[in-house]
């Protein structure tokens, strides 16, 4: 885009450019100069301080006022130029602002979470290059770039859930997450090649723009009919089913959510940044890239998909003990919301879901740090040996812990989607969608948003029993081990800080001055063009008060079950039970069936390897030998044979001319007599 | 048939089985006495050749000369060479006579055909000889005609080899004198 | 009538006895001897030719000359076949083979 832009935009560019490259500026120095310097938490905060300054900044010049797209040739290949550019809009200004916003408190948390680690200056380092991938991943305005930086945040996070490298679990969740992530990043590379394939561009912009080249595009009789190229259809499916699975392995949708709670074994301020709010958003950031590629019946899977991914994970999350594993599946939940309210065509809402649910549950995550930090003292204080993630070792730490109770639960009630909340505005703006969509589909399609209501309920009972559990009734432990000393608290300012500030962007007037309908939330308008139908009527009220009050009855039911244990104990063997705590044995499926098919598949190809290629080399070896043995007897016997023959003929004819060199005289004689005759016989001849 | 060829034939046999005794002797004592035999037989055929001067040098300068030096050199070369010469297994066929054999042969062979081919009997210049009866007649004496050639026409070559046959001698003086006697 | 053919006969026989001795001997003196045949053979022929010359009498009269350079000849050959003995204790030529002192 050749054309004159103002000063003011240039500036913006210039901007993004700075938000963009600063992390990776810190990361340099911290990496280059900094080796152990404690110095190195903060630069990477200060870096990221400014980056989300200028965000802000960005974001206020560039939020429904204007689209601003700078691109340049990169390189050429034949005729297809290609180009390398910024592309801000609503999308990536938005995402830009969240995940700087989020990133800057865990930074901040991190210098005091971090602080006694071996490994301090290294966080920081893949911290600020998580950071930096992400911002590039978010403004980039080609498919290819995009790839790059898709890859480099799947590497920094990689590197992050083995940060703690010298522990077994830590290394496996890592290769998990990275071998997942590795099936959906083919699923997106295939689809861009054939996106490529298809319209000759890289360009975002030019390709999922309205009325750009995939809106132009149509698929009639088989054939999907771009300006210039006719492809059968399965390739449109193909393309939409790679985008599917590189946006289920990042935001961990079934069936490739499994990688998401091992990589709870990265420190948790890590899991709060990049595990909750940040990088599992980049699926659903992408699937809002790419939005205008589905088409109806593929945005139905999606919106399938998602919900069952939010009523899976939800049911899991029921039964887990592991304090982060209940946030991871209640990550995937929410995920699961958002990937299905982008299949119903809400494309606002998932966004706005994602905002709000990035901030709340990076709080509940830092709060989560904060209360396993804590127990971790205790343990290291009195030598026990419990697992200080599990909840059922604590109880009662709201006395201990007052601010990081209040944050959790304001996190929790963000969570089940209670009013004055966040998470109220965009979840039921969710199921209120849901239901719309679902009206006009069929009584199947009901389903979708009754799963939808179910789990919402779901979610209701497993936030209230982690919050029962951890900060109410008296702590398990002392219960259990009666002398231990307990010197607990919420921790300096560096702890402080991040939870009021995540706490407070958790509340409803962050986003909209009315805390119970959400279509007066600004941030939806950013995003008009998706958003198809604001009719209001009356399942805009009776849907909220309905989820609402089941969520306070489940509440209360959870309340009575595990405070005052004077109903029924919930049976802890039965199927269900089972099924959830084992996370429906889809981790394990994957061992018995997957991983077993490939070992089997590297067996076979190992025995394969080893006795047809190896055979095929060994036999050509022993063929090369034998030739060679052909080749040395040829050697020996017919050109050394032909060489001694002609030494010999030569010795032959030496040794016979030598005869006649004997000094014999009567030899000479008759030799000369023998010439003399013969020429008389010759003569003779000739004569007659 | 004359008693001139009679006689020729008889002769001839003489030399030519004296001279293949020679050759076959083993003993060299014998040989040189059958090469005694063979001069005064080939002596004979040069009567029949009407060449009686020569016949009578070759008496006298083979037999009388030749032969009593080639006996007197055996004697002189002492009692090994005798002996030597004695043992030498020397048959007229054995392997490695073979080949001399052949060339002799070959030799003979061909010869014999350019005689006959020759045919020397006819020869121009015999033929302007029988023509001009410059032919010696079986009952004439030449001895005063080799005188008187000797003199005349072959002078200078009657000269030179006096000389040579001088030189000859003195040399042969020479080269057997004993060591010690060196001057 | 004695031809000129038989006389030619006899001497080629002759010739080639000698060029046998010549030839196999291994004695420097049967050698000598074999020279002298073969001489006396081309004495003969000169002989049988020289009837045909009256006048002259070159055939008899190079036989003469002959016959004196062939006692010439022997002469000296015996002289040297005296010092090669006294050199080499033999008189076999092919034992004969160094020139040198």
């Amino acid at each position: 885009m050749s054309k004159a832009l103002p000063y003011q935009d240039i500036q913006t560019i210039y901007f993004a450019i700075a938000a963009v490259v600063l992390p990776f500026a810190a990361f340099v120095i911290n990496f280059l100069f900094l080796g152990k310097s404690k110095l190195s938490g903060w630069v990477s905060t200060l870096a990221i301080l400014v980056s989300s300054v200028l965000a802000a900044i960005i974001f206020t010049r560039v939020w429904n006022v204007q689209q601003i797209h700078v691109k340049q040739i990169w390189f050429r290949i034949g005729d297809s130029y290609l180009y390398t550019g910024i592309l801000l809009n609503n999308l990536s200004v938005l995402m830009l602002g969240l995940v700087s916003v989020i990133a800057l408190p865990v930074h901040i948390y991190s210098t005091a979470y971090m602080k006694d680690d071996a490994g301090y200056s290294r966080y920081f380092q893949y911290l600020s290059f998580f950071c930096f991938s992400m911002l590039a991943l978010v403004v980039m305005d080609n498919l290819i770039l995009l790839y790059a930086f898709w890859e480099l945040v799947g590497f920094s996070s990689y590197l992050l859930i083995g940060f703690w490298f010298d522990r077994a679990n830590a290394v496996q969740a890592n290769k998990k997450a990275f071998i997942i992530n590795r099936i959906g990043d083919i699923g997106l590379l295939t689809a861009i090649i054939i996106l490529f394939n298809q319209y000759q561009t890289f360009d975002i912009e030019r390709l999922f723009k309205e009325g750009g080249l995939i809106a132009s595009s149509t698929i009639k009789n088989g054939l999907w009919i771009s300006a210039d190229i006719q492809t059968p259809v399965i390739w449109q499916y193909i393309a939409c089913i790679g985008i599917f699975l590189g946006v289920a392995a990042k935001s961990a949708q079934f069936p490739l959510h499994t990688w998401l709670p091992d990589a709870m074994e990265g420190p948790t301020s890590v899991s709060a940044l990049i595990h909750a709010a940040t990088m599992v958003a980049a699926g659903v950031f992408l699937l809002g890239r790419v939005y205008p590629l589905f088409n109806p019946a593929e945005l139905t899977t999606l919106a399938v998909i998602g919900c069952f991914t939010a009523f899976m994970a939800a049911t899991i999350a029921l039964t887990q003990n592991d304090l982060k594993r209940i946030l991871a599946y209640s990550t995937i939940s929410q995920l699961g919301y958002m990937v299905m309210a982008m299949g119903i065509g809400a494309y606002a809402t998932s966004l706005f879901h994602l905002v709000t649910h990035a901030f709340f549950k990076c709080l509940l995550f830092l709060s989560a740090g904060i209360v396993i930090h804590q127990i971790k003292h205790i343990k290291e204080d009195n030598n026990l040996d419990i697992d200080p993630q599990d909840i059922a070792n604590m109880g009662g730490l709201r006395k201990k812990l007052p601010l990081t109770f209040i944050a959790t639960l304001i996190g929790g009630l963000a969570l089940i989607g209670l009013p004055l909340t966040s998470g109220y505005l965009s979840k039921e703006g969710i199921l209120i969608t849901t239901y719309e969509w679902a009206q006009g589909k069929g009584d199947m399609m009901l389903l979708v948003p009754l799963f939808a209501f179910f789990t919402s309920c779901l979610t209701a009972f497993y936030v209230a029993r982690m919050l029962l559990k951890v900060f109410f009734g008296d702590l398990n432990l002392q219960f259990l081990n009666p002398e231990i000393k307990i010197h607990i608290g919420d921790g300096g300012w560096r702890y402080k800080a991040p939870l009021v500030f995540l706490a407070l962007c958790s509340l409803f007037p962050f986003f909209s001055f009315n805390p119970f309908l959400h279509e007066e939330t600004w941030l939806l308008y950013g995003f008009s063009a998706y958003n198809s139908k604001s009719v209001f009527d009356i399942m805009h009220i009776a849907i909220p008060v309905l989820v609402n009050g089941a969520s306070l009855l489940i509440i209360y039911y959870a309340y009575m079950i595990y405070m005052k244990r004077s109903t029924i104990v919930l049976p802890q063997s039965g199927l269900l039970y089972r099924l959830s705590f084992n996370e429906w044995y889809i981790d394990r499926f994957y061992n018995r069936v997957v991983v077993k098919f490939v070992l089997v598949l590297s067996d076979m190809a190992f025995w394969f390897d080893r006795k047809v290629i190896d055979g095929f080399v060994n036999l050509l070896e022993k063929i090369g030998v034998f030739t060679a043995g052909i080749a040395s007897w040829f050697d020996r016997y017919i050109v050394d044979g032909i060489l001694h023959l002609s030494a010999v003929i030569v010795q032959a004819i030496g040794g016979f001319a030598r005869r006649f060199q004997n000094g014999k005289v009567q030899y000479y004689l008759f030799s000369m007599l023998l010439a003399v005759i013969v020429v008389f016989i010759l003569k003779i001849l000739i004569w007659n | 048939m004359s008693i001139v060829q009679v006689l020729f034939y008889f002769m001839g046999l003489i030399t030519l089985a004296s001279a293949l005794t020679v050759a076959i002797s083993k003993n060299l004592v014998r040989s040189i006495f059958m090469f005694f035999i063979t001069l005064f037989a080939l002596a004979v055929l040069y009567v029949l050749a009407l060449a009686d001067f020569v016949a009578v040098t070759q008496i006298v300068i083979y037999v009388g000369g030749i032969l009593v030096l080639i006996l007197f050199a055996f004697m002189l070369s002492g009692k090994e060479a005798l002996a030597a010469a004695q043992l030498q297994s020397n048959r007229f066929i054995s392997l490695s006579n073979l080949p001399a054999l052949l060339l002799a042969l070959l030799f003979l062979v061909v010869m014999i055909n350019v005689i006959f081919k020759a045919d020397v009997s006819n020869l121009q210049w015999i033929k302007e000889a029988n023509g001009v009866k410059n032919v010696i007649g079986s009952n004439e004496s030449m001895i005063n005609n080799i005188g008187i050639n000797l003199m005349t026409r072959y002078l200078l070559p009657f000269e030179a080899i006096s000389v040579l046959l001088m030189v000859a001698l003195v040399g042969a003086a020479h080269l057997s004198r004993r060591e010690g006697t060196r001057i | 009538m004695i031809t000129l053919a038989d006389f030619m006969i006899v001497s080629a026989v002759l010739f080639c006895t000698g060029m046998f001795i010549i030839v196999s001997k291994k004695n420097s003196i049967q050698i000598l001897i074999g020279v002298e045949l073969m001489l006396n053979a081309a004495i003969l022929n000169l002989v049988a030719f020289g009837k045909y010359d009256r006048i002259n009498n070159s055939g008899q009269m190079f036989a003469l000359f002959a016959i004196v350079l062939a006692a010439a000849t022997t002469a000296v050959a015996l002289a040297i076949i005296l010092n090669v003995y006294k050199q080499y204790k033999t008189i076999d030529p092919d034992k004969i083979k160094q020139l040198k002192d």
